[in-house]
């Protein structure tokens, strides 16, 4: 009874289009929780059927994917740590319903709160246990892992690419973008003004990839760079920060001498 | 180090005893067979040569007057006396030292006991340990339901309990133990440490002959038996027994990775004992069984678990020194996944410090090296050579010495296709994900050798020498590098290339004084826990009273005396003037 009208509706989430509101799927999927609680599996259990578990990981799965839709991360995070328990119930090899997607949206989540201890944690956990799964092979999961990789190596022009329509793995993947394209911006901003004496104006554009030369003048504002006669100028942090860096040296250096002082006194 | 607390020594003695000689041979080989092929071979191979050179060169006479050693002797002198008998001897020599450990109440004889099982697993079947244990249990005692238990386990069910008036050989055997031992005779009912013990030698049959599945079920029940039992004097044979059965677990099918390996099914077993141990301030077992859990999470990965388990325990500060480094190996291999490699490197090179020097324990070393040296690559530094160079390390280590070489140039074209090569022995080795997160160390090494040795070159030019995809990623990368401080340069984007700045004299800035700092906190530290490792001498601070009050005493006579003088000058001077 039960179990038919969980799939029926199971079959009305899936169908609905991505762009459906979350209030109604939000509706729907209350409604296939209660019924999974009157089934009982709600948390699985090692008796618990494989064919209702099935159902349940489906149920979150479409939890899963309709919150990163609705660009809510704690419901997401919520809806991950529901479903890890089902996986490692399911047998690895028999139907693999939406994990690798899931998965990968969730390192992807990871990768944009900058968490990359629980990232690598993710990763080492994918690539040993799970029964083989190429890692970067996988359309879903490669996404991610190769982002994380153009990341932390700086070639940001990569992972502007990637983002791009087309190389994304599905529209959830698109989700991140914004996030990431401003996280690369600044990433890029911090890295030219340490690198550059100058930059003419029109070229920031495409370093930046920004869309126009308004708004680099906009950006270049809003990091406090001086804009002049179409060259930006980064003002010398440096100096401010040798002062300050002199400052915190003779303290350290003070700071050192008493500890040692400290220490001989004991020791004599 | 001045003299030990003369009655705290032979305890401290015997604790790292059966620690470094007994576990390493029979755990270790153990404990690594199952993960890593290569070097199991060369660990499983070393235990009977070790052997062979104890019976060979007499052994020097040891204050612990080793049975085990005086037994290989024996067995090596020929057949004369018959193997058989002999091993069953041997096994219930191990009784008497049970029985004082229960009577004196001392850990040190179970300890003992236990590492008599090295000597004696090379020569026990089940037909031996059959014969032993029907020996020892009557039909009617109330532990024979023990004993049939056990003799299932190793298909030897049709042996009948309490045969002692049998074949002559066994009078023989049985006169023997009683006239080395005649404490034995008289305890008529099996103490539950011999229960265990044989339990023990059980698990032990049945994991040398690979009887997995059987000795999982066996382990499983002599747990329950343990969990039943609350002697303080099992502590440390419970460990033992937790450990087997652990062992068990991970070798049976399906094996560790997949999530439904027998070894998640054990972990709340292992919990549940581990929660037991801390209530009854069970040294021994906590140890091995925090060991045991954050191992079972990282076969399968679990490394938030591992990580959560690390932080709501603690480790026993006085567990056994290899328990402190396989605890201390699991944790930094955690850290290291978690990117906290200053703890990790930490950790581990305390854990291939403590990691026994012997032979028999070579696998560890080698496993936490190579961890180890990853670990010090990712943290941007170059190993050493000379770890390179260890003769038992050699083989092992090749892999690591062609990456590590590829690190230190910056070739990222070798860095790949080596590890294209070695993939199969990175991944076995448990590395590979971490060396795949090496590459950007990579480049920045590379990045850093062009700007050290061109004033001026352009981005076309790294990104063709660095193997990078583009023009633009190798300017991202370039400017990335100068701002976290690897090289000091300036990109000109107009004319495309990057302009090394002078090298400016390393004297003016703070490096020296950090550098300086450091190895004067290192050598405080050095001082500190050398005085914390110093042990006096029971009451000779008495002694040492006495003297400063003598001394003092004389001070102030001597003051006094002086001060007398004083005034003798006083008035000497005062005569002086006055004349």
């Amino acid at each position: 009874m039960a179990d038919r009208e969980l799939t029926q509706l199971l079959a009305r989430l899936k169908a609905a289009p991505p762009s459906a509101p979350y209030a109604e799927t939000a509706a729907l999927l209350s409604r296939a929780k209660l019924l999974l609680l009157q089934l009982g599996a709600l948390t699985p259990t090692a008796t618990s059927s494989p064919a209702l578990l099935a159902l349940a990981r489906d149920t979150y799965e479409q939890g899963a994917l309709a919150s990163i839709r609705a660009k809510d991360p704690d419901a997401f995070t919520r809806y991950v740590a529901q479903l890890r328990p089902f996986y490692e119930l399911l047998p690895v090899g028999g139907e693999e319903g939406e994990r690798n997607k899931v998965t990968g949206l969730y390192l992807l989540l990871l990768l944009t709160q900058g968490l990359y201890g629980e990232f690598h944690s993710e990763l080492e956990a994918l690539s040993a246990g799970g029964g083989g799964v190429d890692v970067e092979g996988d359309r879903y999961l490669g996404y991610p892992v190769r982002l994380e990789r153009w990341l932390m190596e700086g070639s940001y022009d990569r992972v502007w690419k990637a983002m791009k329509k087309g190389e994304v793995p599905c529209e959830e993947f698109g989700v991140f973008s914004e996030i990431l394209t401003s996280q690369i911006r600044s990433e890029i901003a911090s890295s030219s003004e340490r690198a550059y004496p100058s930059l003419p104006l029109s070229s920031t554009k495409s370093l930046l990839f920004l869309e126009s030369e308004g708004a680099v003048v906009e950006f270049a504002r809003s990091r406090g760079w001086i804009v002049k006669d179409g060259q930006i100028f980064f003002p010398s942090a440096q100096e401010t920060g040798e002062e300050e860096q002199e400052k915190e040296m003779s303290q350290m250096v003070i700071e050192n001498t008493l500890g040692y002082a400290r220490q001989l006194e004991t020791i004599v | 180090m001045p003299g030990k607390t003369p009655d705290k020594e032979p305890v401290e003695n015997g604790g790292y005893r059966g620690g470094k000689d007994l576990k390493p041979k029979g755990k270790k080989e153990g404990k690594k067979a199952s993960k890593k092929e290569g070097d199991d071979e060369m660990t499983v191979v070393v235990p009977p040569s070790k052997a062979s050179k104890q019976s060979s060169v007499p052994p020097p006479n040891d204050a612990e007057g080793d049975v085990a050693m005086d037994d290989a002797d024996k067995a090596a002198e020929g057949e004369k006396v018959d193997p058989v008998a002999q091993t069953i001897n041997d096994i219930k020599s191990n009784f008497a030292l049970l029985d004082r450990a229960v009577a004196l109440f001392d850990a040190r004889f179970s300890l003992r006991a236990l590492r008599s099982i090295s000597s004696i697993r090379k020569r026990l079947t089940p037909d031996i340990l059959a014969q032993a244990i029907s020996e020892t249990y009557l039909s009617s005692s109330a532990s024979a339901n023990v004993a049939r238990q056990m003799l299932e386990a190793i298909g030897q069910s049709d042996v009948s309990l309490g045969r002692q008036p049998g074949p002559e050989m066994e009078i023989d055997s049985e006169s023997k133990a009683a006239g080395k031992n005649g404490v034995k005779k008289e305890v008529k009912d099996v103490i539950p440490e011999v229960d265990v013990f044989f339990g023990i030698l059980t698990q032990v049959v049945l994991h040398d002959s690979k009887q997995l599945q059987k000795g999982f079920e066996f382990s499983q029940y002599l747990v329950e038996r343990i969990r039943s039992v609350n002697r303080r004097t099992l502590d440390s044979l419970s460990a033992k027994v937790y450990f087997y059965y652990s062992l068990f677990a991970e070798q049976t099918a399906p094996l560790p990775p997949s999530p439904q390996s027998p070894i998640v099914g054990i972990r709340p077993t292992l919990l549940a004992a581990l929660r037991t141990a801390v209530l009854r301030k069970d040294v021994d077992t906590q140890a091995t069984v925090i060991v045991l859990l954050l191992r079972n999470y990282l076969l399968t990965s679990h490394i938030s678990q591992a990580d959560l388990l690390v932080s709501h325990t603690q480790f026993p500060e006085n567990a056994a020194n290899n328990q402190v480094a396989r605890f201390l190996y699991y944790l930094g291999r955690t850290r290291a996944i978690q990117l906290r490699y200053t703890e990790a490197h930490e950790h581990l090179t305390a854990a291939t410090r403590k990691a026994p020097s012997s032979a028999c324990a070579l696998g560890f070393s080698q496993t936490a090296t190579k961890l180890l040296l990853v670990v010090e690559l990712l943290m941007g530094d170059i190993p050493d050579r000379a770890t390179f160079r260890q003769p038992s390390m050699e083989t092992a280590l090749h892999p690591y010495f062609l990456l590590v070489q590829a690190v230190r140039v910056g070739n990222l074209g070798d860095f790949e296709t080596i590890i294209a090569e070695h993939a199969d022995t990175f991944r076995r080795d448990g590395t590979y994900t971490l060396i795949l997160r090496l590459r950007q160390n990579v480049i920045k090494t590379g990045i850093r050798m062009m700007s050290l040795s061109y004033s001026r070159i352009s981005l076309r030019d790294i990104c063709i020498r660095l193997h990078l995809g583009s023009e633009e990623s190798a300017e991202y990368i370039v400017a990335k590098a100068i701002r976290d401080g690897v090289i000091e340069a300036a990109l000109d984007r107009e004319r495309g290339f990057m302009k090394s700045k002078e090298v400016g004299d390393v004297y003016a800035t703070r490096e020296p004084g950090e550098a300086f700092h450091d190895r004067i906190r290192a050598c405080l530290a050095l001082h500190d826990e050398s005085v914390k490792a110093m042990r006096f001498p029971m009451n000779q601070h008495r002694l040492e009273l006495k003297n400063a009050q003598e001394a003092r005493e004389r001070e102030r006579e001597m003051a006094k005396e002086i001060q007398e003088g004083d005034l003798d000058e006083d008035d000497l001077g005062g005569e002086f003037e006055g004349m």
